[in-house]
């Protein structure tokens, strides 16, 4: 408030920055030589040139270092020099007894800005280090009487810590602990802009990650990109391993920092205030990205320090809400979300932007609505966020904040986009609706679309680009699940024909990711700076020196190389955020077209390109696509192996994604293996998790009822199978799950297929094929093909040419873009075909049959499919007695026999599999 | 309780032993309730009285047998202090008096260290305990200054009392040595809860008033860490009537004003002239709303007291609440004269501004107040309606924030700040606000009402939870009948109109009992003898629309109309009968 506390000072004297005073004296001293005295080469006076500068400029922590801390710093820098250094530096600072001492001291003896020039230092008063001079001068200056005395004190205290402090022998190892609050993130590529509309920004992408849900095969490498390079670059392991335990388990390090807190009360200094705000953005952007595998109690408990220290610092309160809004704490974060915004009326940390016109009596609240609304989303009360999101519009069209008014927009379609069409009427009809011309009438997604475009024509407007990309890429994910019908002309004239629009999806992803380049010039921001000199200091620990100075190791040096030069990079952390799931967005719709390769490879572009700069949601949501892949192109058991990493990755961070897919994997696996009990408690499990605190996910709860269906069909209870299908089919078509249903009707037809009513299967299945040739479907549709020709075949073999015919005109993508599973019954259909067709002869072209057999049955064998492997062998023994190769039909024989007894006796399989559980 | 008498000596050594030690406001109120103790008739002269306190010395070795004898004959279960031989012992340790003597002088001097430094040597428990409190003050006083001196980069940095290290070391080796006496281990529980060891604290403080139980600032700091009911019982406190003192002031903190109030009655029974009582019967009808109770005990107060700035903050509030001009101008004006540097005082005139309408001025000495005290509670509330009045919501809410902040019970900053987010039009956000206020003081009808209302605003329009709110409100006794009236309207609103006419009648009732006219009365008629007549009560139709006839306007016209209408009717019901 303006009122009653008074606007921070934001340069306080402090002993460290006596400190580094002293040692500016020391690498500028007057004399003229090149090198001045006590150091022995060039490089040598640069290196403490660079380490001064760091520390004027370092954010680590909020903090300022102690004495000691300072002392281990410079001895990794000055090498010999340092017992010179440390002792002139203890020596220079102890000497200091009176308040006169301190008029007495070299740089700060001076009383006008001018001392630059005269014999005390030699410097540029405009360099970075000149001006921290003349600010600490000034400081100095207007200093009265008790602050020089406190000052006294203090370097008092400073001085005696380190004396008293510990024996020399741990202080590295103390260095250690005391530094890691939170050593595991490395800020690289962040933006440490103090915008309030940046966090919220991250929260929609954060959650919006959320979408791109459906169903998806990816091939991951067998090697995490992560887990290797971290091994490969720790010089120390323990340190390293320190770190990645720290980042998986969380309070693993609240140990150290208590034992830091414990101590630390007495001469403890805040860095600048800009500084301290640039920590804070960074803890916020990190907490973003870790989600509930940040540490809660640690950092609540920094932060509460914090908050005594500078009690007018109200962006703590946002850090704490945040904190625990990740940690799911409602009544926490609804607490500190009040505080902060009542504290701050919402104008706190948006200096750097010039405030919308007119709006500056009034403050910002329509800020606050948004984040509670966001607050809502996120802890899965969409009823209560779309109320407060529309009180967030009314507020700031009555305020004109057009720029939170896009926001806002943004936020609703985001809901909408993830609450799903579940329920419409509880929702959308409760209150008056904000959105002004929009009646009831329209379905949730119509009103989507609506807003959709409304928000980015905003947002292009006022030239948000961030927003801009996002709404983009909400579009394009809006474009691949929805089905359209011309929106403007309804009634029953209208044409009725659903289509997708691959293009115009691709389009909007293409204008998403263009902006990328946009930020590419953007200058980098202060706080940038001082997250990279923070990198730098912190690299110093590292026993190998950093590559400025590269005299010493050549090849250790090329690590630090690299890292240094990954970390300052102008691209801002939301923008590589967005980047990435504009790739994941590209992995689903590919997967969804039926293109298996491109799929992948967006996925793997995803985990290795920007796995670091996203949330771990995000990273889970690519992981999962890798081991759905592999677990349909590969196998099973790679996909567990790689499980088994990425549940180890991800531990308790984001926990249902992994467990989605794991269960997902797990129900074909049993079905494949005839395991038909445990897919139904699969199934059942995964109906469970469709009714999560976000509302009942109706994507999650269809899936989970086609699984039902399918092992229904397994158990060749058909009548059963058929009425789950036709009630989901009523269902998808009441929610306008089109893309859905094309699946649903695809899986009527091999129920009636199966139970031997090829005649009634056929018009599912051409059913099926129309759906998915207007919502371009493609491998959904050749393995429809593939059903209709199973269906033609079973009708006799008359029919067999026609049949041959069909799935040869579905060959290339069955075998280009299928998985196992669809390729091996590719193969059999196509020996069958021929097998049935009369004017075949087996005899003449024994390969013509043999070779897909082959493939089929080796396939399926990867895939542990028996049902169908034995079928395989149960042909090729045929062909081989045909064809009087006794040998060869014995073996097959042997291998069906194999399969038939595992397919009958699930239960005796290894059980590996499933203890995972 | 134990009867005048004991209570009188007990008190009168209790004086002399608290202002010994420099413990000046425990034995300010000792003294207070000593003179609210009714005068014996047989020494009522105040000459007798002024001898009897002033030799109370020289006649010790009497009195210590006569109270010997009474305390334990005053009542069996009250307590007869093993560890206290008798008040005396804490009078004189005569080897070290001169040094005693002299500290005493320097520590009235509000010279501190000095006092502390000569008492360096000293092992007499009362030399012990004036050293410690004497370093304790002078650490507080050094943290005052330092709290102005050391505003940190981002706001004010963390001013420490830097004696509490060495004095909490000190009086626990006291403590565990057991020679430690009652006042040692209040300024050790002081240390402690000043530490944040909230639960030592709790207990070295229950020691210090086992003991010694006439502290009444052990009292109070004990009082200011039991925070919930069940921290409160589970105290082990000897009984003693001073207990009864701290339950009514904890019962009152802890918002139970009703048990305060009887507990506050009951010892009025001996402290009968007690200035100090008498506050605070008059602190518990200000919560209950009972303002014409409160205006006259502080009009009575200040006929007895007439110089008395403690509690005249609330006067002032009764006096802003009934609009009495002259009265708190008076009040103003006589507490600025006795002390204008009192925070008690600086709001009284910014009430004063308040209520003339001069806002800015009143928000001026509101800031004055916090800068005396800035954890005074109700001056941030106060600023804050002054912000509301002036349309400066921010500002509002912050000053609601930071008084919230102060104390999370504070009721009426919760509704300030429900309040001001609705005065910007952000009733779904101002309703968190509400609610934590209406958690806090269930029983008030004004919050309830005012979360009604913002249920009901045109944005929201939360009909059935606004009416849910509205019964809460008539349960608790909504004086401004605004709940009946509006329930009727809402159920009518959602066509529910045998409810609607059910609070008509309710609101008739009321009306007609409390002899109030108005629109409300004429709407109320209307509808009941409208919705009479269509549930064909002709008769108490007939009855509303005469009495509808006694208002002009159109409403006459309406119920001529519909009596016509009834008689028709009625008529047909007769001749058709069904």
């Amino acid at each position: 408030m303006a009122a009653i506390s008074k606007p921070p000072a934001s340069f306080a004297i402090t002993p460290h920055k006596l400190s580094i005073c002293v040692l500016v004296q020391v690498y500028a001293p007057p004399s003229q030589i090149s090198i001045p005295f006590p150091f022995s080469s060039v490089s040598h006076h640069n290196r403490l040139g660079v380490f001064l500068l760091s520390l004027t400029k370092a954010c680590d922590g909020i903090f300022e270092p102690t004495l000691d801390e300072l002392i281990a710093q410079l001895r990794e820098v000055a090498g010999l020099l340092n017992h010179w250094l440390s002792d002139h530096l203890t020596r220079r600072l102890s000497s200091l007894a009176s308040p006169d001492d301190l008029f007495n001291f070299g740089i700060l003896g001076g009383s006008d800005a001018n001392v630059m020039d005269d014999d005390q230092i030699m410097l540029d008063p405009n360099s970075i280090i000149g001006m921290f001079i003349r600010r600490c001068l000034l400081a100095f200056n207007q200093m009265s009487f008790e602050g020089i005395c406190h000052l006294l004190t203090n370097i008092g205290t400073y001085c005696k810590e380190s004396i008293s402090g510990y024996p020399p022998y741990e202080l590295s190892h103390l260095d250690d602990s005391t530094n890691d609050p939170n050593p595991s993130f490395e800020f690289e590529n962040m933006e440490m802009d103090n915008f309030v509309y940046e966090n919220v920004s991250e929260d929609f992408e954060e959650s919006k990650m959320g979408i791109g849900r459906s169903p998806s095969q990816g091939h991951a490498p067998k090697d995490f990109p992560e887990l290797v390079e971290d091994t490969s670059i720790s010089p120390r392991p323990t340190l390293e391993h320190n770190d990645m335990n720290a980042e998986v388990y969380p309070g693993a390090l609240s140990s150290s920092d208590m034992s830091k807190d414990m101590g630390a009360l007495g001469g403890t200094f805040l860095y600048t205030s800009w500084q301290v705000q640039g920590y804070l953005s960074e803890q916020a952007v990190a907490i973003e990205k870790h989600g509930s595998s940040f540490p809660l109690n640690a950092f609540e408990s920094i932060l509460k320090k914090l908050q005594q220290l500078a009690p007018e610092l109200h962006r703590v309160h946002y850090l704490r809400y945040l904190n625990s809004l990740y940690h799911d704490d409602y009544p926490g974060a609804l607490e500190n979300l009040h505080r902060y915004f009542d504290y701050s009326a919402g104008t706190e940390g948006v200096e750097c932007v010039s405030p919308p016109s007119g709006c500056s009596s009034f403050g910002r609240y329509e800020i606050a609505l948004l984040c509670l609304g966001m607050m809502h989303f996120h802890l899965g009360h969409p009823k209560q966020a779309l109320e407060v999101l529309t009180e967030a519009v009314r507020v700031s069209q009555q305020y004109s904040d057009d720029t939170c008014l896009a926001y806002t927009l943004a936020a609703i379609s985001n809901l909408l986009a993830e609450i799903g069409v579940s329920k419409t009427s509880g929702i959308i009809g409760s209150s008056c609706w904000p959105v002004a011309g929009i009646g009831t009438s329209l379905s949730v997604q119509q009103q989507l679309f609506v807003l959709l475009r409304r928000s980015l024509k905003r947002a292009e407007s006022l030239k948000l680009k961030r927003l801009v990309a996002s709404i983009h890429l909400e579009i394009a994910k809006y474009d691949i699940m929805h089905v359209q019908r011309p929106l403007l002309s309804f009634g029953p004239k209208a044409s009725m024909k659903l289509r997708t629009h691959p293009a115009s999806v691709y389009k909007e992803l293409w204008s998403s990711s263009h902006l990328i380049n946009e930020f590419g010039e953007e200058s980098s921001l202060m706080t940038t700076d001082g997250a990279f000199c923070t990198a730098w200091l912190r690299s110093l620990k590292k026993p190998t020196a950093s590559l400025i100075f590269a005299q010493e190791n050549d090849t250790e040096s090329c690590s630090d190389a690299f890292e240094f030069i990954a970390q300052p990079s102008s691209i801002p952390g939301s923008v590589l955020q967005l980047l990435g799931s504009s790739y994941l967005v590209r992995a689903s719709s590919w997967e969804m077209y039926g293109s298996a390769p491109l799929a992948r490879i967006n996925a793997l572009v995803f985990a290795t390109c920007f796995a670091d700069s996203s949330s771990l949601s995000d990273a889970a949501l690519a992981y999962s696509k890798l081991i759905q892949h592999l677990a349909v192109y590969k196998g099973y058991k790679d996909a567990f192996a790689a499980m088994r990493i990425a549940e180890k990755k991800f531990m308790c961070v984001s926990r249902s994604r992994i467990l989605l897919v794991k269960l997902q994997v797990l129900h074909e696996c049993a079905l494949h293996r005839g395991h038909l009990k445990l897919a139904q408690q699969f199934c059942d499990e995964l109906g469970v998790l469709a009714s999560c605190v976000s509302g009942v996910d109706m994507e999650l709860k269809t899936e989970a009822s086609l699984r039902h269906a399918r092992t229904l069909l397994s158990a060749n209870q058909y009548s059963q199978a058929a009425a789950v299908a036709h009630s989901l089919f009523c269902t998808c078509y009441k929610f306008n799950l089109q893309v859905k249903n094309a699946t649903v009707l695809l899986l009527l037809a091999e129920i009636y297929k199966r139970s031997g009513n090829a005649v009634l299967g056929i018009p599912y299945a051409l059913a099926c094929i129309s759906f998915c040739q207007s919502f371009n479907l493609d491998l959904l549709k050749a393995s429809a093909t593939l059903t209709l020709a199973e269906l033609w075949l079973s009708l006799g073999s008359n029919h067999a040419k026609k049949a041959l015919a069909l799935l040869h005109s579905s060959f290339p993508v069955l075998l280009g873009h299928g998985g196992l599973e669809l390729r091996s019954r590719a193969f059999i259909t196509e020996a069958k075909c021929y097998l049935a067709d009369p004017s075949f002869s087996v005899s003449d072209s024994p390969e013509m049959v043999l070779e897909p057999l082959r493939q089929a049955s080796e396939e399926l064998q990867l895939l542990e499919y028996n049902e169908l492997a034995a079928e395989a062998f149960y042909l090729m023994a045929i062909v081989y007695n045909k064809l009087g190769q006794l040998d060869e039909r014995e073996e097959a024989a042997s291998s069906f026999r194999k399969h038939i007894t595992a397919f009958e006796n699930p239960e005796d399989m290894d059980d590996s599999v499933y203890g995972m559980l | 309780m134990s009867s005048k008498e004991t209570c009188r000596t007990e008190l009168r050594a209790a004086v002399r032993h608290l202002s010994d030690r420099g413990l000046y406001s425990a034995s300010k109120w000792a003294a207070e309730q000593l003179m609210g103790i009714e005068q014996d008739p047989s020494k009522h002269t105040p000459s007798h009285t002024r001898f009897q306190r002033g030799s109370s010395s020289i006649r010790r070795p009497h009195r210590r047998a006569a109270e010997s004898s009474a305390t334990p004959s005053g009542g069996v279960s009250y307590v007869s202090t093993p560890s206290m031989v008798g008040p005396e012992e804490y009078d004189y340790d005569p080897i070290d008096t001169d040094f005693y003597l002299l500290a005493k002088s320097y520590f009235d001097c509000r010279e501190y260290r000095r006092a502390a430094h000569v008492l360096r040597d000293q092992t007499g428990k009362k030399a012990v305990f004036l050293r410690c409190y004497a370093l304790y003050l002078a650490g507080e006083k050094r943290k005052e200054e330092e709290m102005i001196e050391l505003e940190g980069p981002l706001g004010k940095s963390d001013a420490l009392n830097r004696e509490l290290v060495s004095l909490e070391r000190e009086l626990s080796t006291l403590r565990k040595n057991g020679t430690i006496d009652p006042f040692g281990l209040y300024i050790y529980g002081l240390v402690l809860k000043e530490k944040g060891n909230e639960n030592l604290a709790r207990s070295v403080l229950v020691e210090s008033v086992n003991i010694y139980p006439w502290n009444w600032s052990a009292w109070s700091e004990l009082q200011a860490l039991c925070t919930t009911i069940e921290a409160l019982n589970s105290l082990n406190i000897n009984n003693h009537w001073m207990k009864d003192f701290f339950l009514a002031s904890a019962y009152q903190e802890l918002r139970m004003h009703n048990e305060s109030l009887a507990k506050y009655e009951y010892l009025q029974g001996t402290f009968t002239f007690s200035n100090y009582i008498q506050a605070q019967i008059a602190k518990a009808q200000y919560n209950l709303r009972e303002f014409e109770q409160v205006e006259v005990i502080f009009e009575e107060l200040l006929r007895n007291d007439p110089y008395r700035i403690e509690d005249m903050d609330m006067y002032s509030n009764v006096l802003y609440a009934k609009e009495c001009f002259s009265a708190l101008s008076y009040l103003a004006h006589r507490v600025f004269l006795t002390d204008k540097y009192r925070p008690e005082s600086c709001c009284i005139v910014g009430n004063y501004y308040s209520l003339k309408g001069q806002h800015e001025k009143s928000v001026m000495y509101f800031r004055r107040a916090l800068k005396l005290n800035k954890n005074y509670l109700s001056a941030w509330t106060l600023m804050g309606h002054e912000y509301v009045e002036m349309k400066n919501t921010s500002a509002a809410v912050d000053a609601y924030r930071r008084a919230v902040d102060i104390n999370p019970c504070d009721y009426r900053a919760w509704y300030g700040l429900g309040q001001a987010y609705e005065m910007m039009g952000m009733p779904f956000y101002a309703l968190h606000y509400f609610k934590k206020s209406v958690f806090l003081q269930p029983n008030d009808s004004r919050l309830w009402i005012a979360m009604a209302q913002c249920f009901e605003t045109e944005q929201l329009h939360m009909l059935e939870e606004a009416i849910k709110c509205y019964k809460r409100a008539v349960n608790c006794n909504d004086r401004e009948a605004i709940a009946l009236h509006q329930l009727a309207k809402l159920h009518c609103e959602l066509g529910q109109t045998e409810e609607a006419a059910f609070y008509y009648k309710k609101d008739l009732e009321r009306m007609e009992a409390e002899e109030r006219e108005g629109p409300n009365m004429v709407e109320a008629l209307m509808f009941l003898a409208q919705h009479c007549k269509t549930q064909k009560k002709f008769d108490e139709a007939e009855v509303y629309c005469t009495r509808l006839l006694d208002y002009t306007g159109p409403e006459k016209e309406t119920a001529k109309s519909l009596l016509r209408g009834i008689r028709y009717a009625r008529d047909v019901v007769e001749h058709f009968p069904p």
